[in-house]
């Protein structure tokens, strides 16, 4: 590839990360007929604010071959149960063998939400005799259960929830249930969690499936019942184990400091280098505003990733500034080699070429080193998602560095010591005279 | 310059700088946040004393309660709820309703069981142990073809002393900030220590490449080749343990609060790495193969007397 097509291919790229990092980057698209397109940087809930909930299970009763079962089909059902507040981003993932984590984004009444999703919410019919008062247990339970809803009953002048049985044999039994206990005059009560809800009452023959629960319910109880109904039931009981929660002014302190911090963090490196680099310090500068736009791009789009979207923490923003001071060092170390060359009396061609050559050993095993680190950091902080967004952050801008500090930064440089003017040793901190007089 | 033959001098700066820390860590230990020994942390706006925490602890009876003052307008509530886990939340929304009566506002509430904070613990050591044997291999492998006189083991195991250098230097550290300013250490700490054993490698590792490529041209005696190698790399050094200081430095000032510490830990720590990687393990090479070579000098005199 000749070096003005690099030159041009890196000036594409330059251009079209920056315009998906900046921030209002959905105007671009909607001017190019997209008109939903839009990315967004994920941000945790430190950042946001909102809840994350741990919660382990107990599988002590659970048979070994049933725990993975049993582990999935929890996960499905907390998922459920979470989204009924609506929160549009609600994450629920396995953690290692028995425990289940929930992140609540903008989460308001998070006691709300832990009583929500840790109840257990069994339901079960139970037979009472009309004339002793004993309990019998029944065929019918919870999982003959298709839907529930709230809804207000005129008749009663009472908030009631209306049961959907599944269809077919569900039905059927239930059908036989209340049918036997409608002529023998026994009475139908229902339990959630071992705790009486509704009745005990009479019942009429109910054959079609569908059942109205009455109790000494208001609308609140009955929607939230309804929804514990629907949802399910927890396959195995679940205690709380991790609670982090973030208010939503400490996220958004959080937000400008870091956003502070990461611009002086940049301005700071970036006089830095040219004052010490003068012009090389400007293309490694160039590389640098390069590298952060590519980086803050690969966030925007790992949300199409089907594994693992980056989700950046206050951790993660850590670990993106480290790594501008990182993606400077490869720079440092080949400008340095430069102007030893240069020194040693190379010509520029020479002397760039011979920089880029040696120092790449270094810069590769260095790095290395660091992307070691990130690895192990990764494998092990499955329990501790704020260690592995620092981990990916900067290991994902340890590659990138690589990138834009060996290729950008190269192609930039041969570049300009083509021209006349890009071949004064003093524009690179070295001065010839000085250097002579030793 | 000769920097090798202060050597002496400069491991003697590296024992003072360590020694306090070794000893507070001797005595007291780290002081191990929920993270790793499980309980409650709230954090709230404003500077909140102790008497204002215990009347809104009233009746709920929790233990080891510590109140910190951190940053200038945030203090920090450690406790530990007796009472089980299911009632956990249910207290602390009791304890936050009583601050609120008092005009105190919650920023953030994190609770730690007993089992994710031994998991937490175990992950921790684990990582540990496996990015310093992970280093050792990458660098023999790395050096695998170093020219003589000096073994590719032998730059791995200086670079681990100069790693464990940095990661003593940051415990101590910590150890003495937790005895007298009850600073906790949490999951992000580990993750800073780690970060800096990373960047200590990383920085040993230049100085080691130009040691190697100075031998292959062998250029003088082992300890010139080495004392021009650190001059010819201490530049780029110093430079790059600048930017990425001054980075952490805009981070450690103006990034947010919550982070402040573990910056804190990376800033000392990366600190301390370049003087490590500069002052400590190249001159280690020199002393060990100097001690090499007084050992074979040794082996091959005295078969000499006996005969």
């Amino acid at each position: 590839m000749s070096l003005r097509v690099k030159f041009w291919l890196i000036c594409a790229l330059a251009l079209i990360t920056v315009i998906l990092a900046l921030p209002r980057e959905d105007t671009v698209f909607r001017a190019l007929g997209f008109k939903k397109a839009s990315l967004s940087i994920k941000q945790g809930l430190d950042l946001q604010g909102g809840a994350q909930l741990v919660f382990q299970a107990d599988l002590s009763k659970t048979q070994a071959s049933q725990k993975q079962a049993a582990m999935d089909s929890l996960v499905t059902v907390i998922t459920k149960r979470a989204n009924f507040g609506g929160t549009s981003e609600v994450v629920v993932q396995r953690q290692g063998s028995d425990k289940v984590s929930v992140s609540l984004p903008g989460v308001k009444d998070v006691n709300d939400a832990i009583d929500r999703i840790g109840k257990t919410a069994d339901l079960e019919f139970l037979e009472v005799n009309s004339q002793n008062n004993q309990t019998t247990a029944t065929n019918v339970a919870g999982k003959d259960v298709d839907s529930a809803s709230a809804d207000y009953d005129p008749q009663r002048a009472q908030p009631v929830v209306r049961l959907k049985l599944k269809g077919g044999d569900a039905t059927k039994r239930f059908g036989d249930l209340t049918t036997k206990l409608s002529q023998s005059g026994n009475l139908l009560l229902t339990t959630l969690d071992g705790q009486p809800t509704f009745g005990p009452a009479k019942t009429e023959p109910i054959t079609d499936g569908t059942a109205i629960l009455s109790g000494n319910l208001d609308v609140n109880a009955a929607k939230k019942i309804a929804d514990e109904i629907t949802a399910g039931a927890l396959p195995v009981p679940v205690t709380l184990v991790e609670q982090r929660s973030v208010g939503p002014t400490l996220g958004r302190e959080s937000v400008r400091a870091s956003l502070v911090a990461g611009a002086i963090g940049l301005g700071v490196v970036a006089v830095f280098m040219l004052m010490y680099y003068r012009l090389a310090g400007l293309l490694a500068v160039l590389a640098l505003l390069v590298y952060t736009a590519i980086t803050v791009t690969l966030y925007k789009l790992s949300a199409f990733l089907p594994g693992y979207t980056i989700v950046l923490t206050l951790a993660g923003i850590a670990g993106f500034i480290l790594s501008i001071g990182m993606a400077v060092d490869a720079n440092i170390l080949i400008f340095e080699r430069m102007k030893e060359e240069l020194r040693a009396g190379k010509s520029f061609v020479a002397a760039v070429e011979a920089a880029f050559d040696r120092a790449w050993t270094s810069i590769r095993d260095s790095n290395v080193s660091t992307l070691i680190t990130c690895a192990i950091l990764f494998m092990t902080s499955s329990a501790t998602p704020i260690i592995r967004g620092f981990a990916v952050t900067l290991g994902l801008g340890v590659l990138v560095s690589l990138f834009t500090a060996v290729v950008v930064t190269r192609t930039l440089l041969r570049l300009v010591i083509r021209q006349g003017w890009g071949r004064h040793p003093r524009w690179y901190g070295v001065n010839m005279a000085e250097e002579g007089s030793k | 310059m000769n920097l090798i033959g202060k050597r002496k001098l400069w491991y003697a700066i590296s024992f003072v700088m360590i020694v306090p820390g070794v000893i507070s860590l001797m005595l007291f230990g780290l002081k191990l946040g929920i993270d790793f020994s499980s309980g409650q942390l709230s954090v709230v706006k404003g500077n909140v004393s102790v008497s204002t925490v215990d009347a809104a602890d009233q009746g709920l009876g929790f233990k080891d309660v510590q109140v910190v003052v951190s940053g200038s307008d945030q203090t920090q509530i450690r406790f530990r709820d007796p009472a089980p886990q299911a009632q956990h939340e249910a207290n602390h929304q009791k304890f936050k309703a009583a601050l609120a009566k008092r005009g105190v506002t919650e920023l953030s509430f994190d609770s730690v069981g007993p089992t994710v904070s031994s998991t937490i613990a175990t992950n921790a050591i684990i990582s540990l142990v496996l990015v310093s044997l992970a280093i050792v291999f990458y660098i023999a492998f790395a050096f695998r073809n170093a020219p003589q006189p000096v073994s590719p083991w032998s730059f791995g195991f200086m670079a681990i002393a100069a790693l464990l250098h940095d990661a003593l230097f940051v415990l101590g550290v910590f150890s003495i900030l937790g005895h007298f300013f009850g600073v906790e250490i949490d999951a992000l700490f580990v993750t800073a220590v780690l970060t800096v054993i990373g960047f200590s490698v990383h920085d040993t590792i230049v100085v080691f490449d130009r040691i190697r490529e100075n031998l292959r041209r062998d250029k003088g005696s082992f300890e010139t080749v080495v004392n021009n190698s650190i001059l010819e790399t201490i530049a780029r050094s110093i430079n790059t343990s600048l930017t990425v200081l001054l980075t952490l430095l805009a981070l450690f000032l103006f990034g947010g609060q919550s982070i402040r510490l573990f910056v804190l830990a990376l800033l000392i720590g990366i600190a301390s790495g370049t003087y490590s990687s500069i002052f400590n393990a190249s001159p280690l090479l020199v002393t060990w193969h100097n001690f090499r070579l007084k050992r074979a000098e040794k082996a091959r005199a005295k078969p000499k007397k006996n005969k």
